[in-house]
């Protein structure tokens, strides 16, 4: 392993880059790329990055940019991009085309507040938008994290029982523009690690198709429920792949969902990225004082991971979900994923935290306030704005 | 864990020293953290960056609020703000001339080390003094702070990949920083300004940002000036070019003609015969074409209307001797500031060399008469086929408040040529006066006409017209080197007139055959005096041959006759002669000058005008010093689009050898075309506001206002970005330091 002070953005170039490098013997890989801040030191990166068979193909607008994802994974390739906020909003008519073709593109989105008014800073506002598509969606808490997220991701939705795209995503400037020590796994290994990308249904001269042509509704529903048992395989899929991680690199990425000192936990709060990190040392004190705390880190939210959610909090009675994002008219996203999971569970109360939205700084003392208006409450209400910039 | 915060600004590389100093106790085997807090991606914007230093992994990803140490990369940062969260053991280390002791109050009880990290830096050539990039610098001095060794530091710098200049800057920076605990009881961080509400979306105008106060985020901004166009800079006579070009292309030509005639009587005859040092000077010619604003004054005088004349109102009276273009620029002038002026004339006719040294087909008589009748509209007097000598001007002196004489050049250069057949020479000035005059013929007659000048070029175009056979002109330097008019030399040469360049005449003689100049051949050797490059005899074999002739003309320039004037004066600089019994003597044009342009003889008579008018009323009509010139670079051509220059239609040149008709006809209007429109819109109105918008239209905070008193910026809201500067076509608003 080499180990290195990098930044969030080249640590997830670099991730994408030797994945790319790992198909070389097969049908290479591809990058339709265009900047976006905090995203464009990932395409510098991959720009600078002499691959053996395969090329970054800048275009005009990140719909293109996934345009060209969808029309090499087509031929075959390895295909990766990379975006943010209004960028990934101008590209979402692909995504959500690459994931009905059953493309396995990894999508990095380097999460930024969606403008007007604009704003560069951390918010999962403009990754959570694409909940609905047949999409993947890691959240990583750290460097190391994204880094063999990434990898991860690809072996996962590249599997033939799963096909289809994967988004990545890390904190806007917390993450892609800070530098942190971070070990980057060697090609040799990354290559062990990632199988030739194999698309079963991509184009062949000798045999002309048409793909995404008119289907009468009966097909479209045959098509959606494939997406959905594809979906329900992912946990499967993804516990080979870590296993599999562990083996050729000799550490274990977080899995879907991380339930931490929940076994005896009265009060379990729920967090991702880098706010899990803040959370972490925050219950960690808060245990060391004898407290009956534990903590989720809910790594995935496409498949969202119900089952492991359920096993995590089956001992707790109040749940607090920590959301930089805000669903205008509902609330927090992941606390509706999580409401929605625990509607067999009336006797825990679910509470939601709109926090750190627009990038304000998620400070432990902020999240010990959340902790204690949660421990106070006897049943749930309706979103808390935790406004840390105020 | 060691938490440090550094205080900079965009550009100087605070992002990058963090990285550096986490890269160094990276090598060290620590873990390191090292971020910036984004806001404007803009160089000199104010921003803070942070450095975490642990043993274990490092799992906070909050800004540091409390920081051991502070780092303070740009003088205009130092405040005691910086002193916000630190902890009282922490250094703060500061980019600054001055050693510790000159904060002993602002910081007094803390750690401080400083070093003149901008000196080294720009030293070793990294950065300019405006913008010094210290980053590599500072991060010498912290080394000696944060107990880090040199070796650290290069380790550092050499991961990070920076060269040969930072490493020895860091070492300097090393050796360099002063340390010192300073007296007192610690200082402490002002509290912190209540926040101000927020404000709604909608506050404000419908729809708009919410809007911020730019604060120190700005280190400069915009201002307007107003600089002189070169054009303007460039003309003898004053004109205001680029506005009277402005009224034209706003299609008003009676506001046109009403500039140009604030500073002369003459746009109709200038239109046709000037030089233009303005087209020379202009900036577009380093675009394109300079603006042919020649065609452009006469298209003015043939289609605007002069305002009524003022007639005088003053009781001293005016003596104005000459009636060429400085007698009626000093008489037009004087009589607009209300005196009543005499113009004594030796000749029947007005005009002087206007009328006898400048052909027709290049002035045609009517629209010299007009701009005379102008001149004599304003209630002055003329006494013409009167000739003035020594003896008369001193009695106008006595009879008149003032008197100024302009005129001209009476004598002709000669050339000392010997030889049987002098008898054909003659001089170019009288010639043309013959022709004139209708006194001439020349059919069939093989000319040669010596010099380089405008009555050398006048003379052969005007032989030609008269019938001669053959026209050549012999001139001694190059064709570059002629001062004629470019274009004259090119209708010349159209209507059939030769030139011969490098060419001296010797000798003029006859044999058996008839007339015959011997010539010298020449070649151009090193300057002289006027830039020009020295003519010098070649010495080869051949270098003299014989050309035959029946005439030759002699054009070589001409000089004042200072026989008129009182024993003992001489003419001053400034064009006032002094210290005379009685009245005072004012000489200008030629006459004083010998400038050789109608354009300067107009400026001069002009400043003699004013001469006077300050001498007897103390009455300062000088304008002060003019704003600078804007200089080409000033000029941000790119936003300009290229456009071929509109020309004149010319008399064709067949048509041209017989008569006197005049040659230029000017812009010509079609059905779907105005050139004189489209040549004014060529002009960049250089240094002058006209109006675009550009500014206003390019400005991304929307801080450059526009009302009924013209442009002003809201600088409460300008982040310097400087936008509006580079966008400015014409030099007119520039980025100043704050």
């Amino acid at each position: 392993m080499a180990r290195a002070m990098e930044t969030g953005n080249h640590a997830a170039g670099y991730a994408l880059a030797v994945a790319g490098e790992a198909n070389r013997d097969a049908r290479g890989c591809a990058c339709g790329a265009y900047p976006i801040t905090p995203q464009s030191e990932i395409i510098e990166f991959l720009r600078g990055f002499d691959f053996t068979k395969g090329r970054v193909i800048p275009v005009e607008s990140e719909h293109s940019a996934m345009a060209v994802c969808i029309g090499a994974s087509l031929a075959g390739a390895r295909a990766f991009t990379a975006s943010s906020a209004n960028g990934l909003a101008y590209m979402v008519e692909n995504i959500f085309a690459a994931g009905f073709y059953r493309l396995p593109i990894v999508l990095i989105a380097v999460n930024r507040t969606l403008g007007p008014p604009w704003n560069i800073w951390v918010d999962q506002g403009d990754s959570l938008m694409l909940r609905d598509a047949a999409l993947l969606q890691f959240y990583a808490e750290s460097h190391q994290d994204l880094v063999d997220t990434i990898l991860v991701a690809f072996r996962v939705g590249e599997d033939q029982r799963v096909l289809l795209p994967a988004l990545v995503a890390l904190d806007g400037f917390v993450t892609s523009h800070t530098q942190m020590v971070v070990d980057l796994p060697e090609r040799e290994l990354v290559d062990r690690y990632l199988p030739h990308c194999n698309i079963p249904h991509r184009l062949r001269g000798e045999h002309p198709a048409t793909i995404g042509g008119l289907t009468w509704p009966r097909e479209t529903e045959h098509h959606r429920v494939e997406i959905q048992e594809a979906m329900e395989r992912v946990p499967q899929v993804l516990a080979e792949a870590l296993d599999e991680f562990e083996h050729v690199f000799g550490r274990r990425p977080h899995g879907a969902l991380s339930a931490e000192h929940t076994d005896d936990a009265d009060t379990v709060l729920m967090a991702c990225n880098t706010m899990v990190r803040t959370l972490r040392n925050v219950v960690t004190a808060r245990r060391d004082k004898g407290e009956r705390i534990g903590m989720i880190n809910s790594k995935m939210f496409r498949p969202f991971p119900r089952q492991e959610l359920l096993a995590a909090v089956s001992n707790a009675k109040r749940i607090g979900v920590l959301d930089r994002n805000h669903s205008p008219g509902s609330g927090g996203i992941f606390w509706q994923e999580v409401a929605a999971t625990l509607q067999s569970r009336p006797d825990v109360i679910v509470q939601d935290y709109l926090v750190g939205l627009g990038g304000g700084d998620v400070t432990p003392e902020v999240i010990d306030e959340i902790i204690d208006d949660l421990n106070a409450r006897e049943k749930a209400g309706e979103p808390v704005w935790k406004e840390v910039a105020a | 864990m060691i938490e440090l915060t550094i205080y900079g600004r965009g550009g100087q590389g605070g992002v990058t020293l963090a990285k550096l100093i986490a890269t160094a106790h990276f090598l060290r085997g620590k873990h390191g953290q090292a971020f910036g807090v984004y806001a404007a991606e803009r160089s000199g914007a104010p921003l803070q960056a942070y450095v975490r230093i642990d043993d274990n992994e490092i799992t906070n990803h909050n800004q540091v609020y409390e920081p051991d140490h502070v780092i303070v990369l740009d003088r205009t940062l130092i405040n005691p703000q910086i002193l916000t969260g630190l902890k009282p053991d922490g250094w703060i280390i500061l980019n600054s001339p001055d050693g510790p002791d000159a904060f002993a109050e602002q910081f007094s009880g803390w750690h401080v080390a400083t070093v003149d990290a901008t000196t080294i830096a720009v030293s070793n050539g990294l950065g300019t003094r405006a913008v010094p990039i210290v980053n590599t610098t500072v991060l010498g001095a912290a080394a000696r702070v944060f107990d880090m060794s040199l070796e650290d530091v290069e380790a550092a710098l050499v991961e990070v990949k920076f060269g040969g200049p930072n490493i020895k800057s860091a070492r300097e920076a090393y050796e360099r920083v002063q340390v010192k605990r300073l007296k007192g009881r610690l200082a402490a961080a002002p509290s912190a300004p209540p926040k101000e509400p927020v404000a709604g979306i909608l506050d404000d105008v419908v729809g708009a940002m919410p809007r911020i106060k730019t604060g120190s985020w700005a280190t400069r901004q915009p201002e307007r000036q107003t600089l002189t166009p070169p054009c303007n800079h460039g003309c003898p006579a004053g004109n205001d070019v680029r506005g009277f070009v402005e009224a034209v292309g706003e299609e008003d030509y009676d506001r046109a003609m009403t500039i140009l005639l604030e500073t002369s009587p003459l746009p109709g005859v200038c239109g046709r015969v000037c030089p233009a040092p303005c087209m020379e000077a202009c900036n577009r010619r380093l675009f394109d074409e300079p603006v042919n604003v020649r065609e452009l004054e006469r298209y003015a005088a043939d289609h605007g209307q002069r305002p009524d004349p003022v007639k005088p109102w003053r009781k001293e009276r005016m003596a104005v001797v000459g009636s060429g273009p400085a007698g009626l620029s000093a008489a037009y002038h004087l009589a607009r500031l209300g005196y009543p002026a005499t113009m004594f004339e030796g000749s029947a006719e007005l005009g002087g060399v206007l009328r006898t040294g400048i052909p027709t087909y290049r002035l045609p008589r009517d629209v010299l008469g007009e701009e005379i009748s102008y001149v004599l509209q304003h209630g002055v007097d003329v006494q013409s086929g009167r000739f003035i000598d020594r003896a008369d001007l001193l009695k106008l002196s006595h009879e008149y408040a003032a008197v100024f004489v302009g005129t001209g050049l009476q004598d002709s250069r000669n050339l000392n040529i010997s030889g049987s057949a002098t008898d054909l020479m003659e001089q170019g000035i009288d010639f043309l006066d013959r022709v004139r005059q209708g006194q001439v013929r020349l059919d069939g007659e093989h000319v040669i006409v010596v010099g380089g000048g405008n009555t050398a070029v006048d003379a052969a175009r005007s032989a030609k017209r008269i019938g001669a056979g053959s026209v050549r002109i012999v001139y001694r330097r190059t064709r570059a080197e002629m001062p004629a008019i470019k274009e004259e030399v090119d209708e010349g040469l159209e209507e059939g007139v030769t030139l011969h360049e490098l060419v001296m005449p010797l000798r003029l003689d006859r044999d058996g055959l008839g007339p015959l100049l011997t010539c010298q051949r020449m070649r151009l050797g090193e300057p002289d005096e006027s830039g020009r490059p020295r003519p010098i005899p070649d010495t080869s074999e051949d270098a003299q041959f014989d050309l035959r002739c029946n005439r030759v003309i002699l054009a070589l320039g001409q000089t004042s006759n200072l026989a008129i004037l009182p024993e003992g004066s001489e003419i001053r600089k400034d064009g006032t002669l002094l210290g005379l019994s009685g009245a005072p003597i004012f000489a200008g044009g030629d006459f004083a000058t010998a400038e050789g342009t109608v354009t300067a003889a107009i400026g001069s008579g002009r400043s003699g005008a004013w001469h006077i008018h300050r001498t007897l009323t103390g009455e300062d009509l000088f304008p002060p010093p003019s704003e600078p010139v804007a200089e080409p670079d000033v000029i941000t051509m790119h936003l300009f689009n290229h456009a071929p220059r509109e020309n004149s239609v010319m008399l064709p040149a067949a048509d041209r050898r017989h008569t006197f008709k005049e040659v230029r006809l000017g812009l010509a209007d079609g059905p779907d075309r105005h050139p004189a429109v489209a040549e004014a819109g060529r002009c960049f109105s250089c240094g002058v506001c006209n109006d675009c918008d550009q500014c206003l239209n390019y400005c991304p905070e929307g801080i450059v206002l526009r009302d009924g008193e013209g442009y002003r910026f809201d600088y409460g809201y300008c982040k310097g970005c400087g936008i509006c500067s580079s966008q400015c076509p014409r030099g007119v608003i520039y980025m100043s330091e704050l």
